[in-house]
C-alpha cells in the first residue's frame, strides 16, 4: 500500500477544516487544531492513502507551524474566494512552503464556491497558472469539486 | 588462381595441420551436435557441479522453479500430499487442540473462580456502569502493564511504516495516530525546546504511557498501559537498531510505499508485552489479521473435535439410556451396549418372554431398528417374569388369583375341581419346586357339589357333608357325613386319586369339625354352603 502525506495550508477561516471533512475519515477532534496547530485524518484515493494533516490557520498572530509541512508529499493551498486577501495571501505561504520543504505537486482550492458575493477573477488567480497549479473553485458545503481535488493532487503526486 | 583452387588449398592445410586428431576432433563434433549424449553428459556432472555451487545463488535461482512446481504438484495431486504430510500434521494437529482444550479449562477455571468473588462482582458492577467489556477490566485489574501498540514511524513525514497491536486490544487507525505522534512532537519541539535535537521521548496519559525511540530517519513509539520495567526501553532501542541495519537501503529511499518493508513486524511482535501481577509474563504479540490467519485452521479442528465430541456424547447418552432401560426390564440382562457400524448393539441373556421396552427407547429417539439385540435365551426366575408367564400358563378361571407378597407368588382361591385336576400336575410340580404357594387354593364346593349332584339323589346329598382343611401344600375339601357304606364306597371312588378331595369315612370326626364351626352347614332348601373359609390374599 501506498501512503502519502498531504497537507492543507491557507489563511484563517478559509473553510480548510471544513474541506477536510467532507472527505476524509474523521480519526481525532477538531480541538487538536486550537491546541498544537494541526488535525490528521485519512482517506484513501484507489490503493493509496491519504494522511490529510489539517494545518490551522494563517493569521497576523500566528503563523503556519512549518514543522508540521516536513515530509509532505501534496500541499493543497485553500483560499476563499469571497475574501480577495486569502489568495493574495496565498504568495507569502508558499513562499513558507516553499523554504521549508521545497516545490512538492500542490493544487489550488478556491474555496465558498457556493456563496454570492465571489470576488475571483482570471487576473487574480494568474499566479496560480504560473506556477502550473491546477485550481478547483471548491464548495465544502455542497461538495463541489472536493473529491476531484484530492485525486488531482494524488495524480501530481503520481 | 580460382576461388576453387583456394578452397582446395585450404582444406589440404587443414588436413595437415589437424593430421590424425581430425577423427577425434569429428566425435566431439557429433558429441556436442547430438542432443541425447549432451544431456547424458549434464547428467553426469549435474549433481558434483550443484555441490560445487555457491549454494545462496542456487537457492536463489532454483526458489521460483521449485515453489512454482511444488504449487503445481500440490494442487494437481492434493490428496497424495495431504497422505505425505499427515503424519507431520496430525500429531501437531493434535497437541494444537489439546493446548487449547487445556487452555480454555484454565480459562473457564479463572473465569468461574473470578466471578464468584467479591471483587469479581464488584468488576461486575464497573463493567455494567461504564460499558467496558468484563473480560477487560478484569484483565486491566491483574495487570502490572501491557504493550498494546507498537508504531514505526518515518520521523520526517510521520508516515507509518508499520504497526503491530496487541491481540485483545481494539485497533486504532495507525497512520493518524502516527502522524499524530509526529505532529506532538514538532509542536513540543517547537514550543518548549530551544534546542531542536532534543527528542519527546516519553508522554504519560492516565494509565497510559507512550515511550519513543529515535533514531535518524525513524521513530519506535510504543503505547504501554500501566507500569512498565526500563529495560523495555533497551528492548525498544535494540528493535530500532536491527531494523535500521536490515532495512536499511528501504528506509533511505522510502516514499511511502510500507510493501518494502514486508516482515519488518516480526521485530516489532517482541516487544508487545503483557506482564501480570502474579509475575507471570505472557508474550501476546501479532497483530489481529495475522493472528486470526493462524489461528483458523486451529478454528477448524476445534470446530471437529466439537463435533466429534458431541457426536460422541450422543452416541454415549443412547447408550445410556438403552443400559438403564434395560435394567428395569424383567427378564434381560445385558452384559455390554455398544456401537458398532451405526447400530446400537446390546449382547447379553433375554427371556423369550421378556419385553423390550421399545416404547421408551423411541421417546429418547432411538429407533427400533437401530437395535440389535445379539442375546442368549434364558430362563428368568424374577418374580414379575415368573408372575408373567404363569399367568400365561395357566389361564387362570374365576375365582382364582395371583399374587406377589415378599418376593413369593401365591396362588390362591377356589378353582373348579375339573380345573384343578387338569392343571394338577402343574401347579403341584411349581409349588414342589418353590416357585408357587397353594397353600390357600383348594377346589370349589361348588363344582364339587355339582359332582356330587350329579351322581346322588337328593335324599342322600342331604346325608353328604363338606368342609375345608389345611394341609402343609395345600387346602384340600373333606367330605363326609352320616354316608351309607355304599355311598361312602362310591364316593370314594368318584373322587378317586384326587388330591384336593378327601372322604372321611368316620362321622365323629367329621363331627368334631363341626363343632369348631369350620363344617359346611346345610341349607333349608337341601344345598350346600359354607362357613368360616379362609381367605390366604387378606
Amino acid at each position: 500500500m501506498l501512503k502519502k502525506k498531504i497537507c492543507m495550508v491557507g489563511d484563517f477561516s478559509v473553510g480548510k477544516t471544513s474541506l477536510t471533512q467532507k472527505f476524509v475519515n474523521n480519526v481525532f477532534s477538531e480541538k487538536y487544531l486550537t491546541t498544537i496547530g494541526v488535525k490528521i485524518d485519512t482517506a484513501f484515493i484507489n490503493d493509496t492513502k491519504l494522511i490529510v494533516w489539517d494545518v490551522a490557520g494563517r493569521d497576523s498572530l500566528s503563523p503556519i507551524n512549518a514543522s508540521y509541512l516536513v515530509g509532505a508529499n501534496g500541499i493543497v493551498l485553500v483560499c476563499d474566494g469571497t475574501r480577495q486577501s486569502t489568495v493574495r495571501d496565498i504568495k507569502d505561504i508558499w513562499q513558507v512552503v516553499k523554504e521549508r520543504i521545497g516545490e512538492v505537486p500542490t493544487v489550488v482550492a478556491l474555496n465558498k464556491a457556493d456563496l454570492e458575493d465571489w470576488h475571483i477573477d482570471a487576473e487574480q488567480t494568474a499566479y496560480f497558472e504560473e506556477q502550473g497549479w491546477q485550481t478547483f473553485e471548491t464548495s465544502a458545503k455542497e461538495g463541489q469539486n472536493v473529491k476531484a481535488l484530492f485525486e488531482a493532487l494524488v495524480s501530481e503526486i503520481g | 588462381m580460382t576461388q576453387m583452387d583456394d578452397h582446395h588449398q585450404i582444406d589440404e592445410l587443414r588436413e595437415i595441420l589437424n593430421g590424425a586428431n581430425s577423427s577425434e576432433l569429428a566425435a566431439l563434433k557429433e558429441r556436442i551436435d547430438n542432443v541425447e549424449s549432451r544431456t547424458r553428459d549434464v547428467a553426469e556432472v549435474l549433481a558434483p557441479a550443484i555441490s560445487k555451487t555457491d549454494s545462496d545463488a542456487l537457492v536463489s535461482s532454483l526458489k521460483d522453479p521449485v515453489s512454482s512446481s511444488l504449487k503445481y504438484a500440490i494442487r494437481s495431486e492434493p490428496e497424495d500430499y495431504a497422505e505425505i504430510l499427515y503424519p507431520v500434521m496430525a500429531p501437531a494437529i493434535r497437541r494444537a487442540i489439546s493446548q487449547a482444550i487445556a487452555s480454555l479449562m484454565v480459562t473457564i477455571n479463572k473465569t468461574v473462580e473470578s466471578a464468584t468473588s467479591v471483587s469479581g462482582i464488584r468488576t461486575r458492577i464497573q463493567s455494567f456502569r461504564t460499558g467496558i467489556p468484563y473480560a477487560e477490566l478484569a484483565l486491566r485489574q491483574s495487570l502490572l502493564y501491557r504493550v498494546e501498540h507498537v508504531y514505526l514511524i518515518d520521523r520526517e513525514s510521520g508516515m507509518q511504516v508499520s504497526e503491530v497491536t496487541s491481540e485483545q486490544v481494539e485497533g486504532l487507525d495507525g497512520d493518524a495516530v502516527s502522524a499524530m505522534f509526529s505532529a506532538i512532537q514538532s509542536f513540543v519541539q517547537d514550543s518548549f525546546s530551544r534546542d531542536r535535537s532534543a527528542m519527546l521521548t516519553d508522554l504519560k496519559v492516565g494509565d497510559h504511557n507512550v515511550w519513543v525511540a529515535h533514531g535518524p530517519t525513524l521513530m519506535l513509539a510504543c503505547v504501554i498501559q500501566g507500569n512498565a520495567p526500563e529495560a523495555l526501553k533497551g528492548d525498544l532501542y535494540d528493535a530500532l537498531y536491527k531494523i535500521r541495519t536490515d532495512y536499511a537501503n528501504e528506509i533511505a529511499s522510502f516514499d511511502g510505499n510500507v510493501e518494502r518493508f514486508e516482515g519488518v513486524e516480526s521485530y516489532m511482535h517482541p516487544l508487545l508485552q503483557l506482564r501480570l501481577k502474579e509475575g507471570a509474563e505472557v508474550k501476546v504479540g501479532d497483530d489481529g489479521e495475522k493472528t486470526a490467519k493462524r489461528r483458523w485452521p486451529l478454528v477448524v479442528a476445534a470446530l471437529i473435535a466439537l463435533g466429534f465430541i458431541y457426536v460422541w456424547f450422543m452416541q454415549s447418552s443412547k447408550i445410556s439410556t438403552v443400559e438403564y432401560y434395560l435394567r428395569q426390564t424383567p427378564g434381560i440382562a445385558a452384559t455390554d451396549v455398544y456401537w458398532s457400524d451405526d447400530r446400537l448393539v446390546v449382547e447379553g441373556l433375554k427371556d423369550p418372554d421378556a419385553k423390550i421396552p421399545y416404547g421408551s427407547f423411541q421417546a429418547y429417539g432411538i429407533q427400533p431398528e437401530v437395535l440389535d439385540f445379539r442375546t442368549i435365551p434364558f430362563r428368568s426366575l424374577e418374580v414379575d417374569m415368573e408372575l408373567q408367564r404363569f399367568r400365561n400358563e395357566l389361564t387362570l378361571p374365576a375365582g382364582v388369583y395371583l399374587s406377589v407378597r415378599a418376593e413369593k407368588i401365591y396362588l390362591y382361591g377356589e378353582a373348579p375341581i375339573t380345573w384343578l385336576t387338569e392343571n394338577d400336575a402343574r401347579i403341584r410340580q411349581l409349588a414342589a419346586d418353590g416357585r408357587l404357594t397353594i397353600s390357600a387354593l383348594s377346589a370349589s364346593f361348588e363344582s364339587v357339589s355339582d359332582v356330587l349332584r350329579a351322581n346322588f339323589s337328593e335324599r342322600d346329598l342331604r346325608t353328604i357333608r363338606m368342609s375345608s382343611a389345611a394341609r402343609t401344600d395345600a387346602t384340600i375339601v373333606q367330605i363326609g357325613g352320616s354316608l351309607s357304606p355304599k355311598n361312602l364306597t362310591f364316593i370314594s371312588a368318584l373322587f378317586a386319586g384326587n388330591r384336593w378331595v378327601s372322604v372321611i369315612a368316620n362321622k365323629a370326626e367329621v363331627d368334631t369339625r363341626n363343632a369348631d364351626g369350620s363344617l359346611i352347614q346345610e341349607n333349608a332348601d337341601g344345598s350346600l354352603n359354607q362357613e368360616n373359609v379362609e381367605d390366604p390374599s387378606s
